[in-house]
């Protein structure tokens, strides 16, 4: 990097060699402050969880269906890119599709399970609230938040695969978006058990 | 270049001076940007100073700048209580977090490792104008119904989760959320930005041995900010749902004006840890850059290396890993249990040895130096100072058995005013002084930086200073008057005593803005190594430009410490008593970084 000269600075090629260098420790520092994040939160509940008036709360059913479809989605998304370091992109634009639905329906059944507690009489706020519930609501919007990031990115590399500008040596959209991709999974499989075994 | 001039002035203009992408710029946005916020929290302090030194005579000046919060030149208690609050915030998070971090780190991190720029300088961008944003919501939230928030810059609840619960806890409170949300993202976007590129984009040659203790200061501020500034986003967001939402993180059995609130379960204490998770990890914030800036100064102007190099990262990692596991020390009072204060009394006593090593080695390097006393130099020495002075209170606060006795009184105001306010002041006055040629391309006045370093350091300490008698005999912080107690009548000249050194701290300031101002505009032009430094910003012209070094980047081939060094004919090396980080090392020459 250091033979590029000043003439360059503003040349594509230039861009390109910073961006394939720094773009992934970025992603990860970030990463590392959005699990921050989350530490705080959990460990928050497992200072109020300590309170006389806490109740414990059973993990709506329909949570293991999201566990369930977003491991699978991590894994079309995993296929996406080995297909298109093949070269075989038309199954590559296909699996990302079907990571996406598979995305969109995880968010399907958020809603349903906040459905179920809230028919349980699990309350968000409000006078017949308990601290117990409410933290079942912000952990899991407050991942769903970042979810929807995710399916941003996910939005991107559909369309610029769909408009064929990926190739076996241009993937570092899809990677980064797959590692954003992978971490919701990680974070969503570890809110899960701390839900159910935790709180 | 030429292909790439845009056919618009005017676009030129926006592009270079506004959202700029170029590193340079945007620490000078910093600068200046965190400069007006540090004036305005140290009008704020001047003019409640004169209310606890004077309190109910009338000022005209009180009347006129702060309008309806006064009444017949005197301020009004609950206004007080906002301007205290407001104080706090914009001092510690404005003008010595954004500002000083937003200045140096991204001034000198690309200079000093030698890169083109910042990994990533839209990003770089986004932090700034985040910090802009937020400045400016902060700055409405004083003119809001109410006014702005005052339960202190600690926000505990429940004033600052009950709209209800005092005039600023309305409208005011929530502005103040809403900046610091920005605030933190800004952050966060910066520090990711340094990191990668402390790591990432070193030119050849540019071991992290032989980096500036400047950049291994920044590059752990930004690690340490990357920890725990999302935890203090996490528990603002629980505070914004029991505000807002009615739940009940941090509530329970209140009632307020006669009536019982249906909050239950919660816990304001929870608040209290999370937010002292990031709030002590933040005195490092604004201490550590101090530190580097400090240190790269004293070798510098002692003409010596930095005595014991690597002692002084090891003391910064040490101080950054403990300072995540110290926050308890602030809670002693909270009915923690005896054991759990044991604890933390015990890990918050242990960050006396690393700051002890650096104590050590600043002393040394001072040691028989060649000392040049510039007024960045001052400054530095000046740090070294506040640094003892107050990390010796700090031991006092850190036993629980001795803070329970001096909590939340004016012993703690002296402590951390000493040893966070002056030393980040300190390092980021001292920073402007010596690289002002470099941000500015021209020199400050050297005088009237002598008159404002002495000023400064008599009334720094005349003020804080006697706050630790204060606070010894029961003055407790936070209180609009000490008049009312009877217990506290001869105390009161000291009250007056500090208000007067406020003043005279404040009239000192102005000779350093003056200075600022009229050097950055009409000062003399810079050489382009004007403290004849080793490290690599020096090697770019006084001119700036994208990219920083017209050809090739230079490659580095010693640590930037070799001030005095000697040959065996006991001459020096290269004729001059400095050998820049781009010569190469003479046959069995050794780097110093390596041992
Ligand atoms: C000449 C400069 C300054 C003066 C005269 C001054 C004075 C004061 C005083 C008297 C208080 C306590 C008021 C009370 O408890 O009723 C206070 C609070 C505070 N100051 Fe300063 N200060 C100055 C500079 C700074 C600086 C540089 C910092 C940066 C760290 C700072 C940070 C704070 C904080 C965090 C508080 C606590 C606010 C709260 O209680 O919520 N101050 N200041
Ligand atoms: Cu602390």
């Amino acid at each position: 990097m250091t033979t590029i000269s000043l003439d360059n600075l503003d040349n594509i090629k230039y861009k390109t060699e910073i961006r394939q260098k720094t773009a992934k420790p970025l992603l990860w520092i970030g990463l590392m402050s959005i699990v921050m994040f989350f530490a705080g939160l959990t460990s928050a509940l497992i200072v109020s969880k300590s309170n006389s008036i806490w109740i414990k709360l059973e993990v709506p059913s329909m949570f293991f269906v999201s566990t369930i479809l977003i491991l699978f989605s991590s894994l079309t998304y995993q296929l996406s890119l080995s297909f298109t370091k093949n070269n075989q992109l038309k199954f590559a634009t296909i699996t990302t599709i079907l990571t996406f639905v598979l995305g969109i329906s995880f968010t399907v059944t958020q809603f349903y399970a906040w459905q179920q507690l809230y028919h349980s009489g699990v309350f968000w706020a409000g006078e017949q609230s308990n601290p117990s519930g409410s933290y079942f609501y912000a952990l899991t919007a407050l991942h769903l938040l970042h979810l929807f990031a995710g399916l941003i990115s996910l939005l991107v590399v559909v369309t610029k695969s769909i408009l064929k500008k990926y190739s076996p040596t241009t993937i570092l959209g899809i990677q980064l978006s797959l590692t954003y991709w992978h971490f919701l999974t990680a974070l969503w499989v570890y809110l899960f058990f701390f839900l159910k075994f935790i709180a | 270049m030429s292909a790439h001039q845009h056919p618009h002035e005017e676009q030129d203009f926006l592009f270079k001076y506004v959202f700029s992408q170029d590193h340079k710029m945007i620490s000078k946005q910093f600068l200046i940007t965190g400069f007006i916020m540090g004036f305005i929290g140290l009008s704020m302090s001047t003019l409640f100073r004169l209310q606890l030194g004077f309190p109910g005579e009338s000022f005209w000046i009180i009347d006129f700048l702060l309008g309806s919060w006064a009444e017949n030149g005197v301020m009004l208690p609950d206004k007080y209580l906002a301007l205290v609050t407001m104080h706090g915030t914009i001092m510690v998070f404005f003008l010595l977090t954004a500002g000083l971090s937003g200045t140096f780190s991204n001034l000198l991190i690309p200079l000093q490792i030698g890169a083109r720029d910042m990994a990533s300088g839209f990003l770089n961008m986004l932090s700034y104008w985040f910090f802009f944003v937020s400045s400016v919501i902060m700055l409405i939230s004083l003119g809001v119904e109410g006014g702005a928030a005052s339960a202190g810059w600690t926000i505990y609840p429940p004033l600052s989760a009950l709209p209800q619960a005092i005039p600023g806890s309305g409208l005011g409170m929530t502005l103040w959320l809403v900046a610091m949300a920005i605030f933190i993202a800004s952050s966060l976007l910066g520090s990711l930005n340094y990191i990668v590129t402390i790591l990432n984009l070193r030119t050849k040659g540019m071991t992290m041995t032989r980096l500036p203790l400047t950049i291994w200061s920044f590059l752990i501020t930004a690690i340490v900010g990357v920890i725990s500034f999302p935890v203090l986003l996490a528990a603002a967001l629980l505070l914004v749902f029991d505000r807002s939402f009615g739940t009940s993180f941090y509530l329970s059995d209140i009632y307020i004006g006669g009536q019982v609130l249906e909050h239950a379960g919660g816990s304001p204490i929870l608040f209290e840890h999370l937010f002292w998770f990031l709030g002590h990890p933040e005195v490092y914030i604004v201490l550590l850059p101090a530190l580097g800036i400090t240190s790269e100064i004293v070798s510098t102007m002692s003409r010596k290396p930095i005595f014991g190099y690597r002692a002084m990262i090891t003391s910064m990692l040490a101080i950054g890993f403990l300072s995540a596991i110290v926050w308890g020390h602030h809670m002693f009072v909270t009915g923690m249990n005896p054991f759990l204060g044991a604890v933390f009394t015990f890990t918050t006593l242990l960050i006396a040895i690393p700051s002890a090593v650096k104590v050590f080695n600043y002393i040394t390097t001072l040691w028989k130096g060649n000392i040049k006393f510039s007024p960045a130099m001052l400054f530095s020495v000046g740090l070294v100072s506040t640094f003892i002075s107050g990390g010796l209170t700090g031991l006092i606060l850190g036993d629980s058995t001795l803070d329970i006795n001096v909590h939340d009184t004016y012993f703690v105001v002296g402590h951390f005013h000493i040893v966070m306010g002056l030393s980040g002041i300190f390092g980021m006055i001292a920073g402007v002084y010596h690289w002002f040629p470099k941000i500015f391309g021209r020199m400050l006045n050297n005088n009237l930086g002598n008159v404002h370093f002495w000023i400064t350091i008599v009334s720094a300490y005349g003020i804080f200073f006697p706050m630790h008698f204060l606070g010894l005999a029961g003055v407790p912080r936070r209180y609009y008057t000490n008049s009312e107690f009877p217990l506290f009548d001869n105390l009161f000249d000291i009250n007056t005593l500090i208000t007067w050194f406020a003043i005279l701290a404040f009239f000192g300031q102005l000779i350093f803005f003056f200075n600022f101002v009229y050097s950055a505009l009409r000062g003399p032009k810079a050489p382009q190594n004007p403290w004849k430094g080793n490290s690599l910003e020096w090697t770019t012209g006084v001119k700036h430009i994208h990219g920083n070094w017209p050809g090739e980047i230079p490659t580095v081939y010693r640590w930037p410490y070799d001030y005095s060094k000697l040959n065996d004919n006991g001459d020096y090396v290269t004729g001059e008593d400095f050998i820049p980080q781009t010569v190469p090392l003479a046959d069995g020459e050794k780097d110093g970084g390596e041992h």
